[in-house]
C-alpha cells in the first residue's frame, strides 16, 4: 500500500531532478541576469563609445559599432590624455583626495577612542549631537566657510580643501570607529593598561592595528567620496589649474556639448581608479556601509 | 612643549589599571574633531542662518524678506515638489528594487557577482553617471538616426524619438501633467535609482543574512509558500533596517546637486533645492537668498535627523 | 496512520555522507528518540523527514505515503527547533496562529486551537506578548505550542531542551513525556543527550557517522547493546571497557586482562568459547563496581579486583571512585560512606552478572 501506484517513481535517477532543479529556477536566474545586463548596460554604452571615432558617436549607435567595418579608434583617449588639463586634472584629484583622506581618519580616530573607551560629561549626548551633523547639508555649510576661507587666503588652494573635506568627512567616520572601538574586547585595552601603557601607545599599538578592517572602509569610502566629489571642489577650490577630474569634466560637459568622444574618453579614465579600488577592496567598501548602517 | 603634550596624554600612567580617569585628557583626544566640527560644520549652520536674513552681499539686515521671497517664487516652489518627488520616488525605487534584489541575489550562487555589478555605479562619481546617462538619453531630431540607447529601442518600435532631459510631458502621449511630475525629472531620478539601488541591496542583504535561518525554516514548516515567507516574515523583520536605508535616501533625495546639476545644470523645470542655491550664489550673488534656500534645507532634514538619533537611542 | 518509514535513505552532502543506508520504522504513537554524538547525522535525518533536506537516495514515508517530493508544508508534520525560531515581530497569539491561518482554517477554530495549547503549556498571560519579552524556558513552550496547534501526523523536535538551565531541563523533561501521553501523536525527537533518551522515549535509535547502530528500548540498549559504541553511549556514567585474554584454567573460563583476571560466569561462557586464546574486549557498568567494604547481598557471581584510588568525587548519594590497575583506568560507583583516598590501595567487587563483551575486531556484542 506504501509503493502507490500513481506515485513518481521514488528512485530518480539524480540528473533528472537536477534538472527539473534548474527549470524550477531558471525564472529566477533570468531575472538576475536581466536586471545585471540592464544595469551594466549604461556604462558599457559609454565604454564602446570612448573607442569611437567623432562622426560615428555623433551619428549612429554605439551598439551598431558591432557591425563590420569595424570603426574602433584610440583616438579619444590620446587627444584626451594628451592635453596638459586631464593629466594635471588627474594630478589634482590625488593631491586634493590622499590628504584629505588620511587627516579625518586621524583626527576621527582620535575623537572616536574618546568617545568610546573615556569617560566624561556629557559623552553620549555629545556623541549623538557628532551623528547627527551627518544630516546637515553641505549647502548649509558654503557660505560662511568660503568667506572664512576667503579671509584667510585659502580659497583655490589645496589646505583650504584638504581641511574642508576633513571636516565634512568627520561626522561618518567618528560615527563608524567609535562603534568599532567599542566592540573591541574590554580585557584587552584593560590588561594593556595593567601593564603600564600609555592612552597614545593604546592607541596606535593596539586599536589601530585592530582596527584595520574598519579603517579600510572608511579609507575607501572618503577617498571615494572625496574622489568623486564635484560640489566642494567647484565651490572652493576656484583656480582652474588645481581643478580636479569631476570639475574639468563637468567644464566639458558644459562647453563641449557636442564633442562627445572627448567627453567618453575622459570620462572613463575618471572612473579607473574608483573602479580599481572599488574591485580591490569590495568586501571593505561594503562592509563599511553595512557597519555605519546596521549598527545603529 | 612636546614633553608636556606626551605627558598631558600619557597621564594614566599612575593610574594603571583603570580606563582614562581625566575628563580633561578625553578632551584633547576630542579638541582636533571637534575644532574641525566646530568651525567648518557649526559656525556655518549658525552663520547661514544669521545671512539668510540679510540683504544680498550680507551688508544688512532685512528681516523674512528673503523667506517670503524664495517662498513665493514659482523658481523655488518648483524646485521644493521636484525635491518631494525625489524623495518620494528616489527612494522608493531605490530600497524596492534593493530589497527586491537582496532577496533574488541571495538565492544564487553567484551571489558576489551579482551584486558587484549592481553596485558599481556608486564607486563612480556623479558626473562620470552623468555623462553616461546622456548617452542613453541622447536625442536626435525625428527622422535623423538616433544616438541614445532609449530613442533607438523607441524608434525600432515604431514610436518617436523623446528628448527624455527636456521634455516634460508624458512620453509619447504629450499628456500633460501637473508640477512636478513631469517625465525629465523622472529621467534624473532614474540616474540616481541606478547610482543608489546597489547602495540599498547591499545593507539589505547584510542585514537578510542576520535572520536566523531556522526562522525561515519554521514558517515554511508552517505552510508558508515562498511569497508568503517574503511578505509575512522578511519584510517585517528587515523593517529595522529598510528604516535606516530609506531615510539615508530620503537625505540624500534632499541634498542632492550633482546629478541635476550635470545633467541639466537644473534647466526645464528640473531645478531642485540644491542646484537653485548654488544659482543664488554664484550666479545671482544674492547670498541672503542662498542662505535662505540652504535653511529650507537643513529645516526638511531636522525630521530626518530626529528620526536618526531616535533609532540611536533605542 | 501515523507511522513513519525510512527505507534505504541516505543523504551525501557534497563528499561526506551525512545518513548511510537508513531503514527506520517508527510506529504510531511512538517517542522515538535518535541520539549520537555530534555529527552522527541525528539533525539531518530529522530534516530529511520534515522536507527541509532533500535525500540523495531512498524513499521516506509518512501515514503510508511516499512523501520524497512533497515540501514540508503538505507533510503533515510539526518542527519545533533547537532555538525555538519563533518570529520576533509577532506576539505569541499570531506565533502560534500563523500556521493555521495559511491554510485558511476558520478564525473560531484557530482561536479554541490557540487557547487550548495556551493552556496545556500554562502560556495563556503571554498571549499578548512578543517573542523577545519572554525568557527562554517561556519561549521553548510557545515553540511547543505553535506545533501543537497544527495538530500534525508527527512532531519533530530538534534538540529542543539544549538551550535550558539544568533544573528547568529536568523539569521540561517530565513535562514533555506527560505531553506525549496527552496527545497520543507520535514524537520523533534528536538529542546528543543519552539521559533524555533513555528517560523519555519508547524507543531509541543509536546513530554514529550517519549509520544506525541500534533501536530498541532503552531498557534493551541498556542491558543489551549491540556494540561497543552503543554500550558506551548509552549509561552515564560511561561503561568501561579492558582488553582482555580468553585462557582456560584449567576447566573454567577466565578473562586476563593483564592487570587481573576474571572468572567468567557459566552463563557468559558459552559465547566466549570460540574466542579461546584470543582478545576480546570487556565491559563492565561503573554501577556494576562495588567496593567490597560495603557488599550489597545476593551480588550473584562476584569476583575480586585490587586497584589504586586515582581521584573521587563525592557525589552526595554516592561516590565516584575513579581507579587504576595496570595499564587500565576505570570508575566505580561505589557506597558513600565508602573508605577511599587518592593513592590509596583498594579492595572492588565486579558483579560478573551484568558483564558485557565484544569482539576487538568488528565491535558487535558477543551474545549468549
Amino acid at each position: 500500500m506504501s509503493e502507490a501506484v500513481e506515485q513518481p517513481s521514488p528512485d530518480s535517477p539524480g540528473f533528472r531532478r537536477a534538472l527539473k532543479k534548474l527549470a524550477s529556477r531558471l525564472p529566477l536566474h533570468t531575472v538576475i541576469v536581466i536586471v545585471v545586463l540592464l544595469w551594466m548596460t549604461p556604462a558599457f554604452g559609454l565604454l564602446i563609445s570612448s573607442f569611437r571615432p567623432p562622426s560615428e558617436i555623433a551619428s549612429t549607435g554605439w551598439w551598431t559599432a558591432f557591425q563590420t567595418p569595424f570603426k574602433f579608434t584610440l583616438d579619444n583617449y590620446r587627444t584626451v590624455l594628451a592635453q596638459n588639463r586631464m593629466g594635471q586634472s588627474f594630478l589634482n584629484s590625488l593631491i586634493i583626495s590622499v590628504p584629505s583622506t588620511v587627516i579625518p581618519i586621524l583626527v576621527a580616530g582620535f575623537a572616536a577612542f574618546a568617545f568610546a573607551w573615556m569617560k566624561f560629561p556629557g559623552r553620549d549626548f555629545l556623541f549623538i549631537f557628532v551623528v547627527a551633523l551627518l544630516v546637515v547639508p553641505i549647502q548649509m555649510t558654503l557660505i560662511p566657510v568660503l568667506r572664512l576661507l576667503a579671509d584667510v587666503r585659502l580659497v583655490g588652494t589645496f589646505p583650504g580643501i584638504w581641511l574642508a573635506h576633513t571636516a565634512y568627512g568627520l561626522p561618518f567616520a567618528i560615527f563608524l570607529l567609535r562603534n568599532f572601538f567599542a566592540a573591541l574586547p574590554r580585557e584587552l585595552l584593560e590588561s594593556a593598561y595593567l601593564d603600564g601603557a600609555s592612552n597614545l601607545r593604546i592607541f596606535f599599538r593596539l586599536i589601530f592595528p585592530l582596527s584595520v578592517p574598519a579603517i579600510a572602509s572608511l579609507t575607501i569610502f572618503q577617498f571615494l567620496w572625496v574622489w568623486n566629489d564635484l560640489l566642494v571642489a567647484l565651490v572652493y577650490l576656484q583656480d582652474p589649474s588645481k581643478s580636479p577630474m569631476t570639475v574639468t569634466i563637468n567644464n566639458l560637459v558644459s562647453s563641449f556639448g557636442t564633442q562627445w568622444q572627448l567627453l567618453t574618453a575622459a570620462a572613463f579614465i575618471s572612473m579607473m581608479l574608483p573602479l580599481a579600488l572599488f574591485f580591490a577592496l569590495q568586501r571593505y567598501f561594503v562592509e563599511g556601509i553595512t557597519a555605519g548602517a546596521i549598527k545603529g | 612643549m612636546p614633553r608636556l603634550l606626551t605627558k598631558l596624554l600619557e597621564s594614566n600612567r599612575q593610574r594603571a589599571g583603570r580606563p582614562s580617569p581625566r575628563s580633561l585628557v578625553a578632551w584633547l583626544w576630542l579638541l582636533p574633531a571637534l575644532a574641525f566640527i566646530a568651525v567648518f560644520l557649526i559656525y556655518p549652520v549658525v552663520d547661514t542662518f544669521r545671512i539668510s536674513f540679510m540683504n544680498a552681499d550680507s551688508t544688512a539686515y532685512i528681516g523674512i524678506g528673503n523667506y517670503v521671497h524664495v517662498f513665493t517664487s514659482r523658481a523655488t516652489q518648483d524646485a521644493l515638489l521636484n525635491n518631494v518627488l525625489w524623495l518620494s520616488f528616489f527612494t522608493l525605487l531605490a530600497v524596492g528594487l534593493g530589497v527586491v534584489l537582496a532577496v533574488l541575489t541571495g538565492r544564487v550562487r553567484y551571489e558576489s557577482l551579482a551584486k558587484a555589478a549592481i553596485f558599481i555605479p556608486m564607486a563612480i562619481s556623479f558626473v562620470a553617471a552623468g555623462v553616461i546617462w546622456k548617452f542613453v538619453y541622447a536625442y536626435s531630431p525625428e527622422g535623423f538616426s538616433q544616438i541614445g540607447l532609449i530613442n533607438a529601442t523607441g524608434t525600432s518600435m515604431g514610436l518617436p524619438p523623446v528628448a527624455w532631459l527636456v521634455q516634460q510631458q508624458i512620453a509619447y502621449t504629450g499628456q500633460v501633467l501637473p508640477t512636478p511630475l513631469h517625465t525629465n525629472n523622472f529621467a534624473l531620478i532614474l540616474v540616481g535609482v541606478w547610482m543608489w539601488t546597489g547602495f540599498a541591496m547591499v545593507i539589505l542583504s547584510a542585514s537578510l543574512k542576520g535572520i536566523p535561518v531556522e526562522i525561515i525554516e519554521a514558517a515554511r514548516v508552517d505552510g508558508a509558500s515562498e511569497w508568503q515567507v517574503f511578505w509575512r516574515i522578511l519584510l517585517p523583520m528587515l523593517s529595522p533596517t529598510i528604516a535606516v536605508v530609506a531615510t539615508t535616501l530620503i537625505i540624500q533625495a534632499l541634498k542632492n546637486f550633482d546629478i541635476v546639476w550635470v545633467m541639466t545644470a537644473g534647466n526645464f523645470n528640473t531645478d531642485v533645492v540644491a542646484t537653485l542655491m548654488y544659482k543664488q550664489m554664484f550666479n545671482f550673488r544674492h547670498f541672503g537668498q542662498a542662505g535662505a534656500l540652504a535653511v529650507i534645507l537643513l529645516l526638511a532634514m531636522i525630521p530626518v535627523m530626529l528620526i536618526n538619533v531616535r533609532r540611536f537611542r533605542a | 496512520m501515523a507511522e513513519v518509514r525510512f527505507e534505504n535513505v541516505t543523504k551525501r552532502f557534497d563528499d561526506t555522507v551525512a545518513v548511510s543506508n537508513l531503514n527506520l520504522e517508527i510506529p504510531d504513537k511512538e517517542f522515538l528518540v535518535l541520539v549520537g554524538p555530534s555529527g552522527c547525522g541525528k539533525s539531518t535525518v530529522l530534516r530529511l523527514l520534515s522536507g527541509l533536506e532533500e535525500l540523495t537516495e531512498g524513499n521516506i514515508y509518512i501515514g503510508g505515503r511516499l512523501v520524497n517530493n512533497v515540501p514540508p508544508r503538505d507533510r503533515d508534520i510539526a518542527m519545533v527547533f533547537q532555538s525555538y525560531a519563533l518570529y520576533p515581530h509577532m506576539s505569541i497569539y499570531d506565533n502560534m496562529a500563523f500556521g493555521l491561518g495559511l491554510r485558511k482554517v476558520p478564525k473560531p477554530e484557530i482561536d479554541r486551537r490557540v487557547k487550548g495549547a495556551a493552556r496545556i503549556l500554562g502560556i495563556e498571560d503571554l498571549l499578548k506578548r512578543k517573542p523577545g519579552q519572554l525568557s527562554g524556558g517561556q519561549r521553548q513552550r510557545v515553540a511547543l505550542g505553535r506545533a501543537i496547534v497544527r495538530e500534525p501526523a508527527a512532531f519533530l523536535l530538534d534538540e529542543p531542551l539544549s538551550n535550558l538551565d539544568a533544573k528547568l531541563r529536568v523539569q521540561t523533561r517530565a513535562e514533555l513525556s506527560k505531553l506525549h501521553e496527552r496527545l497520543g501523536t507520535t514524537f520523533i525527537y534528536v538529542t546528543h543527550d543519552q539521559i533524555e533518551a533513555m528517560t523519555m522515549a519508547t524507543r531509541i535509535a543509536v546513530l554514529d557517522k550517519g549509520v544506525l547502530q541500534q533501536v530498541g528500548t532503552p531498557r534493551e540498549l541498556y542491558e543489551r547493546p549491540n556494540n561497543i559504541f552503543v554500550a558506551g553511549f548509552i549509561g552515564s556514567p560511561a561503561m568501561n571497557f579492558f582488553q582482555a585474554i580468553v585462557i582456560q584454567d584449567p576447566d573454567a573460563l577466565y578473562l586476563d586482562s593483564g592487570s587481573f583476571r576474571l572468572p567468567v560466569p557459566s552463563l557468559k561462557a558459552a559465547m566466549l568459547i570460540p574466542y579461546l586464546g584470543e582478545e576480546v574486549t570487556f565491559g563492565i557498568r561503573p554501577e556494576d563496581i562495588y567496593s567490597s567494604e560495603y557488599l550489597p547481598t545476593g551480588i550473584a557471581t562476584p569476583a575480586v579486583v585490587q586497584a589504586k584510588v586515582d581521584v573521587i568525587e563525592l557525589m552526595g548519594n554516592e561516590l565516584f571512585v575513579y581507579l587504576v590497575s595496570g595499564r587500565y583506568q576505570f570508575l566505580a560507583r561505589v557506597d558513600r560512606r565508602t573508605n577511599a583516598r587518592p593513592g590509596q590501595d583498594i579492595e572492588l567487587v565486579f558483579n560478573l552478572a551484568n558483564m558485557h563483551a565484544f569482539d576487538s575486531r568488528t565491535g558487535k556484542a558477543l551474545s549468549a
